[in-house]
């Protein structure tokens, strides 16, 4: 008996971890779950003539035009081009005038992934600097 | 000293001292809390267009799908166009550093691609992306 309450004494003098193990053990379960490692692949342009965009000031630079049709077609500098030349045309262009950026205007009704593609060869063309507008209606 | 040995056996060494787990367990759940973003998912899977110079955006955390009916996409359920702004406003408060991901598939149309970012522009997110699949991974 005389033993038993010494050794109780001795065993006391820490704090139980169990309950707090647990409790954090909870909490990094909810954080694994919810961490989502993806991330999204995605391409930056800017937008011009739209509602949000303010008066334009970068007129003092021009820029290259690239018009993408409702129908598929690709407009380089006002000049019917196939889709897979936009690199090419935009890298001739580019090294002619190496300060200009590029401005897609898409047709309303113009398909999104031509657009995205045409502004992906734009980049791999070379100009980061890309607009995206819509025309009028 | 004999009674010293005697405790040994059979108080304190019967549990696994918790101690070194518990601080292997916190650092992990540290981890895991800095890494977390939150994102917000759009809800939808679209057919997003391949391209070679995706990148991905560390702050892309606010995900805006467009279907190829038109159909918008935002925070897992479907949103009306005029719904965008105010949705974006009230996130841009929640985390001003988050910036925003619209996807749009493929055979979604140009113009309600850019009326959507232009309402996350008015919204307060000037830094708009379009989402794209990558063609090297896949």
């Amino acid at each position: 008996m005389r033993l038993r309450r010494h050794f109780d004494t001795t065993e006391s003098t820490g704090i139980d971890l169990a309950p707090m193990l647990d409790f954090v053990l909870n909490l990094l379960i909810f954080f694994i779950i919810t961490a989502v490692f993806v991330k999204e692949l995605g391409i930056d342009v800017a937008r011009h003539g739209g509602a949000a965009s303010g008066p334009a000031s970068d007129k003092e630079t021009g820029s290259i035009s690239l018009v993408v049709k409702q129908s598929g077609e690709v407009l380089v500098d006002g000049r019917t081009v196939d889709a897979r030349a936009v690199r090419a045309n935009v890298e001739r262009l580019h090294a002619q005038k190496p300060d200009w950026g590029v401005m897609v205007t898409a047709e309303q009704n113009a398909e999104t992934g031509l657009l995205v593609q045409v502004i992906d060869q734009v980049r791999e063309g070379g100009i980061q600097n890309v607009s995206f507008g819509t025309s009028s209606r | 000293m004999r009674s010293r040995r005697h405790i040994d056996p059979e108080g304190e060494e019967h549990g696994i001292d918790l101690a070194p787990m518990l601080d292997f367990v916190l650092n992990l759940l540290i981890f895991f809390i800095i890494t977390t973003s939150f994102v917000r998912e759009a809800g939808v899977t679209v057919t997003r267009p391949q391209t070679r110079t995706a990148v991905h955006n560390e702050n892309g955390n606010i995900l805006i799908a467009i279907r190829s009916n038109g159909e918008i996409w935002m925070d897992r359920r479907q949103v009306d166009l005029r719904e965008v702004r105010p949705l974006i406003e009230r996130l841009h408060i929640e985390r001003p550093e988050d910036t925003v991901i619209v996807s749009a598939d493929k055979s979604a149309h140009a113009g309600l691609l850019a009326e959507v970012m232009d309402e996350v522009a008015l919204g307060g997110i000037q830094e708009v992306g379009i989402g794209a699949g990558s063609s090297e991974g896949g």
